[in-house]
């Protein structure tokens, strides 16, 4: 590795070593950039390049939409073929930072006239900014503690599970870009802390700008660096190259985050971002007693700071505490209260709780995302908190904030993931460091030649450092002996290359799935794709009306909308809660009552999804719960949890299931004509692999609605509405269809007929001529 | 005539006997309101023994609901569920009774085993406690019972029940528990009254080892994941039907109290490894002593590690790594 800050004895020297180690950084910064790219392609490869999951495809579909229509048009966007009949204005409820990012992206490169399509554009975007990651990452290292230590932190965060788990190539989301806005946000800020320069805080409230714009996380940032100057005040170091720092930062950073459509007023009207303002005062507070305690005596000053210092801290805790009474201030909102008490999603928001990425983490997952770095960062920290200084300050109470959302949300392990390298990097080059070093000297050939060729520049250095350095290194080669360093270099070393291989083989089992298209091997190793969800998609883009509204649950809305084009109900983008419980309500009522919500929201088609055919875990079923459990929070009258467990509080679709999930719309979408299907010789008809059971309520006719399409593996169940005079008519056999004709014409349609005239003869063919009386 | 006197008395006689009689059961169902409010203003659940149980709620025109939960609180009926219970029912009826939706269409009694089990008896009732709706008319239905074994009896839960039952909505508000605010301020006081006393010599204000040991304490706790433990709340060991004992979960998805102390305590022991190696590197102090600590560092780095690895691939199916133990 880099040793930083070695001593250089003459300006060729000087030259030679600042360039190979500057070759060196380049080349590490490079491979780590390649690495971690090449490592996010498992996807592309085994598959295809197409946007993965449910949130990408609105994020994709949004970027298609500017590109086609101009940023302009895309703010103003109203989405009418989301949330029917509600609609959604998406410029002003996106953070448009991402299909900036690409947009711009394609926008060059059709400059140059590489014709690039916007999809592979979006696809490749997170791999590639997980190398500007890494860059940033080492700057930042660099600035906290030494180059070495950013090398190694800039190559542990290109391949660390935890951040890749986002990035992959085709995860098409905001976290693909934010991170890299988030590690160059805080270098900035150090960077600007540690001279105290105002270019420096403008680059960083910039870069912040860009942050704001990519992703929601940015609150993250406008609480942590508050935090840290106000740590920093309380430790004492205070000093004008906070205070110019910050406030720049404060005010322009304001400034600019209000310029964002989607978060409007919000930095001065809601709790999350009081700290910051709050921060911003004391400092000024600060500022001000430091300037008095120049001109006023020591008892003056005293009584000054405590009075002034307690009426003012009443009054801004008064101040806030009213706004916030009055309506001026928003409190927190749901998701960042249920941060800090850990049980309120569960009691007071369902649709929070029943995401999976909000629930806590297990040790298990800290591991799996992070592998050896978890075990290692608690001693960077050590060192960090050891040796001290204002940016160290920064990234100790960056480790201890985000190691505490991390253990709350599984989600937040993103937030941890680079503290967490830049962290074990500090602890690894500072094992390596020691380690090689001594190694090199003990030799001492190269220190000594280096001398030798240049004696008369030797002079002009710190003479007297060098034969000291050298006793003392001799020493050491006695105490510690070669062999010692050398195995416990090549340990080192075999646990890196453990850490490499686990990052390896993690990306490629457990975040490298596009989720669209699954692939199931046999026992012989053959892969098989299911590709369900595009053909689903592909039929309703097919054979439905342009203006046809899809009902499904919410996980689905963004995929319809982005590969089937229609109109969905509800989307992964939960805004209103209500209207989600009334499509969740429609799946766990029966079917007559389902019909009625169903032709009040005028659906067309159903869609479910059901694996119980290939043993899919993520099917309806399997979520119909928290169908239930959200439409109870809406409608506790008509939807009840309990009535859909059996009397022993088991959810079970088989034949002691209850009856009212057995004749719920969900179940019936689900199993239709399912009890017919024998999947294979051992198994009964109607067994569910999913779940392991033969379903309960076998032969049933749909009465409201009627199958419409279902895949080949029979993972996307379409079914269609049926118009209000399909059914509960008796079938009339196609021989009788024919209206008889019958010689018998009522007067009532002829004298309706305008313009008649009166006595005018009739005449009606097959009747005698007749005037009338 | 006397006869005719005679039979208008009877008449009339009869006709006020009439009026009197439903002008009593009117007047006694409003008196039973009345007196039923009185009791709820003094305090928010009743207690009713059998006789009142007989007046209030089988008496039959009723315009009210009652909730009642029958208990066992004597002492030596040992029903340390019925305590809680009782606590969560009288925050719930206190919650009504307080807010703005009180009205006399509900009321909250509690009957006793000990002061009605003729009650018991004759609502076969065999268990402590049970939560049961007496709806304004008819008889309880099945869904009238609150089921405890399911849903549990939080205030919440019970105010939700009470809302499917009878339309009444409750916002429970629970009296704020004064032991956490009153344990942080005797902290905060013990912590200000040590910095005072200590004024003069505030040095260790600035021991790092301290802030060191703390925060790298703090990481521990959260990646070994004990804040899951605290909201999922899951059994210190697990033992199965054979009598073993499973320190580790099988699952990934899931982890046992003791499980996460052995994972904290690996991670602990990785970190102290490094940290003896690079104090050892430093180069400062015994030149035997560092060598020891080398040896020492190398060992807890290299072994603690394998074990955590190891505890990670039985929790991992087909997790294809290890490093010096399987």
């Amino acid at each position: 590795m880099v040793q930083a800050g070695s001593k250089k004895s003459s300006v060729s020297k000087i030259n030679t070593k600042a360039g190979i180690s500057s070759l060196i950084i380049f080349v590490v910064l490079l491979l780590a950039w390649i690495a971690g790219f090449s490592s996010r392609l498992f996807a592309v490869i085994r598959f295809e390049s197409i946007i993965h999951e449910f949130d990408p495809w609105f994020n994709y579909r949004a970027t298609a939409y500017m590109v086609k229509h101009g940023f302009y048009n895309f703010l103003n966007w109203f989405d009418e073929r989301a949330w029917y009949p509600l609609g959604r204005i998406v410029g002003g409820t996106v953070y448009p930072g991402l299909m900036l990012t690409s947009g711009s992206i394609h926008y060059i490169l059709h400059l140059l006239h590489i014709n690039v399509h916007i999809r592979d554009v979006c696809v490749f975007l997170a791999p590639v900014f997980s190398g500007l990651t890494a860059i940033s990452t080492y700057f930042l290292t660099k600035e906290l503690w030494s180059a070495g230590a950013g090398l190694f932190a800039a190559c542990f965060i290109a391949i660390v599970p935890g951040y890749i788990s986002r990035s992959v190539a085709g995860s098409y989301d905001n976290e693909g870009i934010a991170i890299f806005a988030l590690q160059f946000t805080y270098f900035l800020w150090i960077k600007s802390v540690k001279t105290g320069s105002v270019f420096w805080a403008v680059a960083a409230s910039l870069s912040y700008f860009y942050m704001v714009s990519a992703w929601g996380g940015y609150v993250f940032i406008i609480n942590l660096i508050p935090l840290h100057v106000f740590v920093l005040l309380l430790m004492g170091r205070y000093s004008n190259r906070l205070f110019t720092s910050y406030t720049t930062f404060y005010i322009l950073g304001l400034i600019f985050s209000m310029q964002i459509p989607f978060v409007g007023f919000q930095p001065i009207r809601t709790s999350e971002h009081m700290a910051a303002g709050g921060v911003f005062a004391l400092l000024f507070a600060v500022g001000v007693l430091k300037y008095m305690q120049s001109m006023m005596s020591k008892s003056e000053f005293k009584s000054l700071v405590v009075f002034g210092g307690l009426i003012s801290a009443a009054v801004v805790f008064l101040g806030v505490v009213l706004l916030t009474y009055a309506g001026y201030v928003a409190p927190w909102s749901g998701r960042f209260y249920s941060l800090w008490d850990t049980g309120y999603a569960k009691i007071h928001i369902p649709i929070i709780a029943s995401v999976s990425e909000h629930q806590p983490t297990t040790w298990f997952s800290f591991f799996f995302d992070l592998h050896i770095l978890v075990a290692t960062f608690p001693a960077g920290l050590w060192y960090t908190i050891k040796n001290i200084n204002d940016e160290r300050v920064f990234v100790v109470l960056y480790a201890l904030s985000a190691v505490y959302f991390a253990g709350v949300m599984v989600r937040l392990m993103l937030t941890l993931t680079p503290v967490v390298c830049i962290l074990s990097g500090i602890a690894f080059s500072g094992l390596l460091e020691l380690f090689l070093r001594e190694d090199d000297s003990s030799r001492g050939e190269d220190s000594e030649e280096e001398e030798q060729s240049t004696p008369s520049k030797r002079l002009y250095d710190k003479a007297g450092k060098v034969p000291k350095m050298k006793h003392e290194q001799s020493r050491d080669t006695d105490n510690i002996g070669p062999n010692l360093r050398s195995i416990v270099t090549v340990v080192i070393l075999l646990l890196l290359m453990l850490f490499a291989v686990h990052c390896t083989w993690v990306t490629s089992n457990a975040y490298s799935s596009p989720s669209i298209v699954l692939a199931s091997y046999g026992s012989d190793g053959t892969r098989q794709i299911l590709d369900d969800f595009r053909e689903a998609y592909f039929w309703l883009s097919q054979n439905t009306a342009d203006d046809a509204r899809i009902m499904s649950w919410w996980d689905y809305g963004y995929q319809i909308a982005g590969m089937a084009n229609r109109t969905t109900l509800v989307d992964n983008n939960t805004w209103n809660n209500s209207h989600i419980a009334l499509v969740g309500k429609a799946m766990s009522s029966n079917e007559s009552a389902a019909y009625e919500i169903m032709t009040a929201l005028d659906v067309d088609y159903v869609l479910v999804i059901f694996g119980g055919v290939i043993g899919y875990s993520g099917d309806d079923i399997n979520k119909f719960l928290w169908m239930v459990r959200i439409a109870e929070g809406e409608h506790p009258k008509d939807i009840r949890e309990s009535d859909y467990f059996t009397e022993h509080g088991e959810f079970r679709v088989d034949a002691e299931g209850s009856p009212t999930l057995l004749n719920c719309l969900m179940y019936k979408l689900s199993y239709y004509r399912f009890g017919e299907l024998k999947l294979d010789y051992r198994s009964p008809a109607g067994f569910d692999r999913t779940r392991n059971a033969v379903i309960g309520h076998k032969d049933f006719q749909l009465t409201y609605l009627e199958e419409a399409y279902t895949t080949e593996h029979w993972l996307v169940r379409v079914y269609r509405v049926k118009k209000p005079d399909e059914f509960n008519r008796p079938r009339i056999p196609i021989a009788n269809r024919i209206v008889k004709s019958s010689n018998y014409i009522t007067k009532k349609n002829i004298k309706r007929k305008k313009g008649t005239i009166k006595n005018k003869p009739l005449v009606v063919k097959g009747k005698r001529l007749s005037s009338k009386q | 005539m006397k006869h005719l006197y005679l039979l208008l008395f009877f008449a009339l006689l009869i006709v006020l006997n009439v009026t009197g009689q439903q002008k009593r059961q009117s007047h006694n169902m409003a008196e039973r309101v009345q007196q039923l409010t009185d009791m709820a203003n003094k305090r928010a659940v009743l207690r009713f023994n059998a006789n009142r149980f007989k007046d209030f709620v089988k008496s039959t025109p009723r315009n009210y609901s009652v909730v009642i939960m029958f208990t066992a609180m004597a002492p030596q009926r040992q029903c340390q569920v019925c305590r809680h219970a009782s606590d969560e029912f009288t925050i719930v009826a206190n919650s009504f009774r307080y807010s703005q939706a009180y009205s006399n269409k509900l009321y909250f009694a509690v009957v006793d085993f000990d002061e009605g089990s003729d009650v018991f008896q004759m609502l076969r009732l065999n268990t402590a406690p049970v939560f049961i709706h007496f709806p304004p008319k008819g008889k309880p239905k099945t869904a009238d019972t609150m089921d405890i074994q399911r849903i549990g009896f939080a205030a919440e839960t019970i105010a939700k029940w009470i809302h499917e039952r009878t339309d009444i909505q409750i916002r429970v508000f629970r009296p704020p528990n004064y032991s956490g605010t009153f344990a942080l301020i005797i902290l905060f006081g013990i912590v200000a009254a040590f910095l005072y006393l200590r004024r003069n010599n505030l040095e260790f204000l600035y021991n790092k080892t301290m802030w060191g040991m703390g925060a790298l304490f703090f990481c521990f706790a959260m990646t070994s994941g004990q804040m899951w433990n605290h909201i999922r709340g899951p059994p210190f060991i697990h033992k199965n039907q054979n009598g073993q004992i499973a320190y580790i979960h099988g699952s990934s998805q899931g982890q046992f109290v003791f499980e996460t102390y052995i994972v904290m305590f690996l991670n602990a022991a990785v970190v102290l490894g490094i940290i003896l190696l690079t104090e050892s590197a430093r180069g400062k102090g015994d030149p035997k002593r560092r060598k020891i600590f080398a040896i020492v560092g190398l060992i807890l780095l290299s072994v603690f590690f394998s074990l955590l690895l190891s505890v990670f691939r039985t929790k991992t199916q087909g997790y294809p790594y290890s490093f010096l133990f399987k």
